[in-house]
């Protein structure tokens, strides 16, 4: 049976280490030149016990709850096992002792030493000493006749040596070994190993061979070799039974030889062929573990060990049902490695679910595993060579069949008997996976993140001295840091910008409480506290806008308010394994049903509350990878639902696919080695960023030292994302998947960045553009036609013109029929919304507007906002419906429809709660003072581009994410404008007017009449840009935008002079289309100032409709010359 | 040179801090800076770093090389080469003082690391007036000296120089007919 080699893990610093079993084979116990020896609990123990013997620990020995270590001070010491309290020191040498052994029954300990010198010690009186002189050289190892009655060492003088304990005696010696000074400089540690049981052989490593001697005659029997062993043994360790014989080498080899039939069995190597120093087998003889010079820790797990003897050697006829059963499920076993841990993990029904979940790690399988299945994989193994069987294992299925006989005279003695009832053999549950809250360590750990959101953190402290509980905030303007003790025994925890939650489980005396400290809250009583009812306890809970919600034990969810008013109460399907909050929604993720084969059967259920509650997914099965279960789950900052299971996977709801969710993010592929993890901490979706903890060598962070966040990019698994095509593909598809969030916004009445927004969908016209001309040089005309489809109008004559110029003539005139039908869509939707606009023009040419003009201007602004303000809400609610209406021909998302909910609309549009946070007060005190200083006057309000857009850097329109921890928005002047809380008026003066003019989106004053003044008009130059500017970019798709403008000065200047004057022409013809437009929309009491307060109120709607405008025209102008006339100003 | 000329221009060096306000991208002369994210790491220059710490306004992430096992290596490069080693970073005195002084809180065991580098310092500026020493004992005319910092350089130049002019004159004076020496000199 192939054996499986777990991945490495780091033990100890470098240097040497040994290793061994505890007897119940349930912990491994590591030392190493740190001076440490670690106690684990399965290799998968992210949190070893740890005992400090010393500055370094040479080597160590184990029984009966003894622990006998060599440290650096001389010693050889004892310590209680599993405890760790120092129990004496057993014996003292002149310098420090090289190896340490205890006989079979755990009563006495041989220790030799570097000073030549080797003791046995009684364990019980450490006076009783035998001490072995006759070494000339430091020796290396020790080891005990398992009848006690002898005693073998090695030592660097290249004698191995048996000596008489009882006479102290040396009774032979064989000169083997090169001679050194020092155990360092010596080529093989030589650890001897005497066969358990009857202690016929002797095995001695020599060099790349082992020898074995006979007791008694001293005779040398047999040598076990390997032809593909080239590197000195440094180790040697006999198998429980007698029967196998393992060796470490140097380089890092592991080889297991049967000693009956002197075949090798199984050969591993060291995944980093580091030198192999320690190495011992568990009790049931199906694993060994080994390790390294490096410090690392590696255990083979599923050695057939001695099973396959009983197995041979033992009538088989009562067990032929379980065999049948067996090969129906051959296939299953044949998958080999993908298979290898869930087959020990789903068919050993022993396993107890508890053990592994906390470490979320199903293969725990340091725990015995049952007869049974190392018998059924031997029987398998026997049956069908697999793939991926050894060498050496094919020789010893061919051959090997007596000496399996052969070896079964020693073997069944060691072997736990094998069950004979029928067993049942079929899929088998898995243990169903534990409640948890994203973001939070395992509760079992001392100092544990208790959570870790996008707000800040709460990290949870229980040791002897302190039982606390310290939350952080990542802003600290969202409020101070708190310490609080933790004497209720919390061990949820959730927060969020308004409130920090927390629940502890119920206690034999005390119920399951809730506790929430609502910081916000603006009266003096911040804390309220709930008792659940008796026999209930909290299992999971979360926070959103405004409420909290927290999961039962009894299938039930319980909504409060954020100030502790009980709201709903309902029954969930199953049993609660997380939730999430985020604005108005909540996501539950339960266990629908038994999963079976390791994977876990999950549902999820999204609901919003507000003023409309409805259940948007109703409790569908959540995909998970195979045989993972999930580790995070939670919103990305925009509203998004998404979730992280224990393969690393993040997927995301794609809301315009019917609520499906599309993996976004593989963070296991970026990770350096096999057990290093991405902790997951937040999603961001724009600019697109996952935010997350790298974890080496495990899956989640200590909380010291403080971890760093990275970030990872999102990559969907697109196919053949190597190639342009696919590269650009995923570009455009990732694109269109993290644009979702802002119809699902618009149509929940968020404010959108619209900016960013129009941008974005930009970027995917140029993407769809590159992708055409693509297509188009590798001669897919159909495949041209189908991009084509997927563009706007404007790009589609580009497309055409591309096409033409290629000479592909059938192409242009497929595509013009395309660009045909796409004008006649428009125009009807144009009609439908009776031409309100027509012409998107006014705002054109800001950026070339002066610093003078904006300061001027910006006092007369806000007395009109004053005004208008008081206006706007008689109007708003007809506003509202008609500025909705509006769809952006630009952009196509804005043209999804928009549900003519009027009520919610308008009254978001006017008292959103979002937005006093987004103005980046706290809202107790909106008048709170900014510190002065010149970074916080310099409130640069350019926003971070969007990672793709180098052209996008013109600053973010007046978005507000839901929730986004104080949205970055807090510089950009409009939100302020659009927030309008009266107390910032004044501040808003006091801008810089510099600032004004780097976010145009800030939508100019809204009376008609000041408004065509104040614009500067287009020139004719740059109307002919507008229209010329992506054939432009068609031609030559790498300009850059500053090349653009000068290419296309070349190009106007090359146009005619008549040409060039038509240009002008027009120019002044729309400048008075300009005028026009804004008088028919005052006429139609809609006002048009967005940001600056339209007059007709419903600011935020307006603003849509004019940054709709704005932007499509604008950006076109602003990109190259915002950086220049933002100096420009700079001077005024 | 001050020292303080050199600290100042060791103030331009890039350190990670992660910030606790949200701030969008600041444009400066030397280039643009940010965002600031709450939470995240982001690149910043020295001096923008110790005056956030300062107003408590971010945490400073060590240098890489700020790291007490890294140091022991180099500082015991240092010894055992004869000639000057390469430093961590051309201002790594300047940082560590900087940096320890206004951010020793942010950085794990900043005693040790401050007694590490300066005993890096000892170790150079001891190997630097040991080769000054026989460059004028031995009467050199040229020296290479390479891995030395603006700030190792610095301590030395003006002692160096002056005591070289010094030596000059008396030497040209004791040379045998060059009385005009001897008259300008006095």
């Amino acid at each position: 049976m192939p054996c499986e080699r777990k991945q490495l893990r780091y033990g100890h610093s470098e240097g040497h280490t040994e290793v061994c079993f505890d007897d119940s084979g349930r912990f491994i116990v590591t030392c190493g030149s740190d001076g440490d020896v670690r106690i684990w609990e399965g290799l998968d123990d992210d949190d070893p016990k740890f005992i400090t013997v010393g500055e370094k620990a040479y080597s160590l020995a184990l029984k009966k709850g003894k622990l006998v270590t060599a440290s650096s001070n001389n010693t050889v010491q004892i310590h209680t096992f599993p405890d760790g309290d120092p129990d004496g020191i057993l014996t003292r040498f002149t310098t420090n002792a090289t190896h340490v052994t205890f006989n079979s029954r755990g009563t006495r300990v041989a220790a030799g030493s570097s000073d030549f010198m080797v003791k046995v010690v009684e364990v019980s009186d450490s006076s009783q000493q035998k001490t072995l002189r006759g070494h000339e050289a430091p020796v290396l190892s020790v080891t005990f006749d398992p009848k006690d009655e002898y005693l073998a060492t090695a030592s660097c003088d290249g004698s191995v040596a048996v000596w008489n304990i009882e006479e102290q005696t040396q009774l032979i010696s064989w000169p083997l070994l090169q001679k050194t000074n020092d155990v360092s400089n010596a080529k093989s540690l030589c650890r001897l190993a005497w066969q358990p049981g009857a202690g016929k052989f002797l095995a001695v490593p020599v060099e790349t061979k082992v020898q074995l001697y006979e007791r008694g005659s001293w005779e040398h029997v047999s040598t076990l070799s390997d032809d593909l062993l080239t590197q000195t043994i440094n180790v040697v360790s006999w198998s429980p039974c007698g029967t196998f014989l393992a060796a470490g080498s140097v380089g890092g080899s592991l080889t297991v030889w049967n000693v009956d039939s002197k075949l090798c069995v199984e050969r591993q190597k060291h995944e980093k062929g580091f030198t192999v120093c320690g190495l011992a087998w568990h009790p049931s003889g199906t694993q060994m573990v080994f390790t390294d010079t490096e410090g690392c820790l590696s255990l083979l797990d599923g050695l057939k060990s001695s099973s396959s003897n009983s197995e041979s050697a033992q009538p088989t006829a009562a067990k032929m049902p379980a065999k049948d059963y067996n090969d129906l499920f051959d296939d299953d076993d044949d998958d080999g490695g993908l298979m290898d841990e869930g087959l020990s993990d789903t068919n050993s029904p022993v396993k107890k679910p508890t053990t592994g979940e906390d470490d979320d790690d199903d293969d725990d399988v340091l725990m015995p595993l049952t007869g049974r299945v190392r018998n059924r994989g031997a029987i398998l193994d026997d049956e069908n060579s697999q793939g991926s069987l050894r060498l050496g294992l094919d020789k010893f299925g061919d051959g090997g069949d007596d000496g399996d006989d052969a070896g079964s005279a020693v073997g069944p003695a060691a072997v736990p008997a094998v069950p004979l009832r029928p067993v049942y053999e079929g899929p088998m549950p898995t243990p169903p996976q534990k409640a948890f809250q994203p973001g939070s360590t395992p509760a079992h750990l001392t100092h544990r993140f208790m959570m870790w959101n996008s707000v800040g953190i709460v990290r949870g402290y229980n040791d002897e001295q302190d039982n606390a509980i310290d939350v952080e905030f990542h802003d600290s303007a969202v409020h101070h840091a708190m310490h609080l003790t933790n004497s209720l025994g919390h061990i949820m925890a959730d927060l969020s910008q308004e409130a920090v939650l927390l629940a502890c489980p119920s206690t034999d005396e005390l119920a399951s409480k809730l506790q929430c400290l609502h910081f916000s809250s603006w009266d003096t009583n911040k804390e309220w506290m709930v008792d659940l009812p008796h026999g209930e306890d909290a299992r999971a809970l979360c926070l959103g806008q405004g409420w909290a919600a927290v999961a039962t034990s009894a299938l039930m969810l319980r909504l409060f308010s954020v100030g502790g008013v009980q709201k709903e109460v309902f029954s969930l399907p199953g049993g609660v394994v997380c939730m999430s909050g985020h604005g108005e929604q909540l996501l539950i993720v339960y266990h629908r049903a038994t999963g079976f084969d390791g994977e876990q059967a999950l549902g999820v259920q999204l609901l919003q509350f507000g003023r409309r509650k409805k259940q948007l997914i109703h409790g569908e099965p959540l995909p998970l990878s195979q045989r993972s279960h999930l580790s995070w789950l939670g919103f990305t900052a925009e509203g998004t639902p998404c979730y992280v299971d224990s393969e690393g996977v993040v997927r995301m709801l794609n809301r315009s696919l019917g609520n499906t969710w599309t993996p976004v993010c593989h963070t296991r592929e970026t990770c350096k080695s096999k057990s290093d993890h991405y902790w997951v901490v937040g999603v961001h979706e724009n600019p697109q960023q996952l935010r997350c903890i790298p974890c080496k060598g495990s899956r989640y962070p200590p909380t010291l030292p403080r971890p760093a966040v990275a970030i990872l990019p999102f990559k969907l698994p697109l196919c053949q994302t190597s190639t342009e095509k696919g590269q650009m593909e995923e570009q455009f598809l990732r694109s269109l998947l993290f644009h979702n969030h802002y119809s699902f916004l618009s149509s929940s009445g968020y404010e959108v960045d619209e900016d960013a927004q129009s941008q974005s969908e930009k970027e995917r016209q140029e993407l769809l553009m590159k992708m055409f001309a693509l297509s188009c040089k590798l001669e897919r005309e159909f495949r041209c036609v189908e991009l084509a489809e997927m563009m706007t109008q404007n790009v589609v004559t580009l497309a055409i013109r591309y096409a033409s110029r290629s000479r592909r003539i059938a192409l242009a005139q497929r595509l013009s029929e395309i660009a045909l039908e796409k004008a006649n869509q428009i125009q009807e939707e144009e009609e439908e919304e009776e031409q309100q606009y027509s012409t998107p023009t006014s705002r054109y040419g800001q950026s070339e507007s002066s610093g003078g003009r904006y300061s001027s201007r910006s006092n007369q602004e806000q007395e009109e906002e004053l005004r208008e303000e008081e206006e706007g809400q008689e109007l708003e609610s007809e506003e509202s419906t008609e500025t909705r209406g509006r769809v952006n021909p630009f952009a196509k998302e804005a043209g999804s429809p928009v549900k003519p909910s009027l009520t919610p609309i308008a009254k978001l549009g006017r008292s959103n709660p979002f937005k006093v946070q987004g103005s980046g007060k706290p809202s107790s005190s909106p008048g709170q003072p900014r510190v002065t200083n010149i970074l916080d006057s310099m409130t640069a309000s350019k926003k971070s581009a969007s990672l793709g857009g180098p052209a996008g850097k013109q600053g973010k329109g007046p978005v507000l994410k839901p929730l986004a921890p104080r949205p970055k928005t807090q510089k950009t002047q409009s939100t302020l404008q659009m927030t309008k809380p009266a107390g910032k008026r004044t501040q808003e003066n006091t801008e810089p007017p510099a600032d004004r003019q780097k976010q145009p989106e800030a939508p100019p004053p809204a009376s008609p009449a000041e408004n065509t003044e104040n614009q500067r008009p287009k020139t004719g130059f740059q109307l002919w840009l507008e229209e010329n500017r992506k054939s432009i970019i068609a031609d030559q798709p790498d300009l850059e935008e500053t090349d653009v403008i000068k290419e296309a000065m070349g190009r106007f200047r090359t146009l005619s002079a008549e040409e060039r004057l038509s240009w002008t022409e027009r120019a002044k013809g729309q400048r008075g289309d300009a005028a026009d437009l804004k008088k028919r929309k005052r006429a139609e009491g809609g006002g048009g100032g967005g940001g600056a307060g339209g007059e007709g109120g419903g600011e935020n709607e307006n603003g849509h409709a004019e940054a709709d405008e704005n932007s499509a025209k604008k950006k076109k102008a602003l990109d190259p010359s915002s950086k220049l006339s933002a100096f420009a100003f700079n001077k005024n | 040179m001050d020292p303080s000329e050199v600290e100042f221009l060791a103030e331009k060096e890039i350190v990670k801090i992660i910030p606790n306000f949200s701030l969008d991208k600041i444009y400066l002369i030397g280039g643009d800076l940010g965002p600031f994210n709450p939470g995240l790491q982001v690149d910043v220059p020295v001096w923008l770093a110790l005056n956030l710490k300062q107003r408590q306004k971010c945490r400073i992430v060590p240098p890489e090389w700020m790291d007490v096992d890294k140091l022991e290596e180099m500082r015991d490069l240092e010894r055992r080469e004869d000639a000057f080693t390469p430093v961590p970073s051309p201002y790594y005195m300047e940082l560590t003082k900087l940096l320890l002084n206004y951010a020793s809180d942010n950085i794990p065991k900043a005693d040790e690391i401050r007694t590490l580098v300066k005993d890096i310092w000892d170790t150079r500026i001891a190997k630097l007036r040991l080769s000054a020493d026989s460059f004028i004992s031995q009467m050199e005319a040229h020296a290479k000296l390479d891995n030395l910092t603006l700030m190792e350089i610095n301590t030395i130049r003006s002692f160096l120089l002056d005591s070289l002019n010094c030596m000059y004159k008396l030497r040209s004076n004791l040379q045998p007919g060059s009385s005009k020496g001897q008259l300008t000199d006095y």
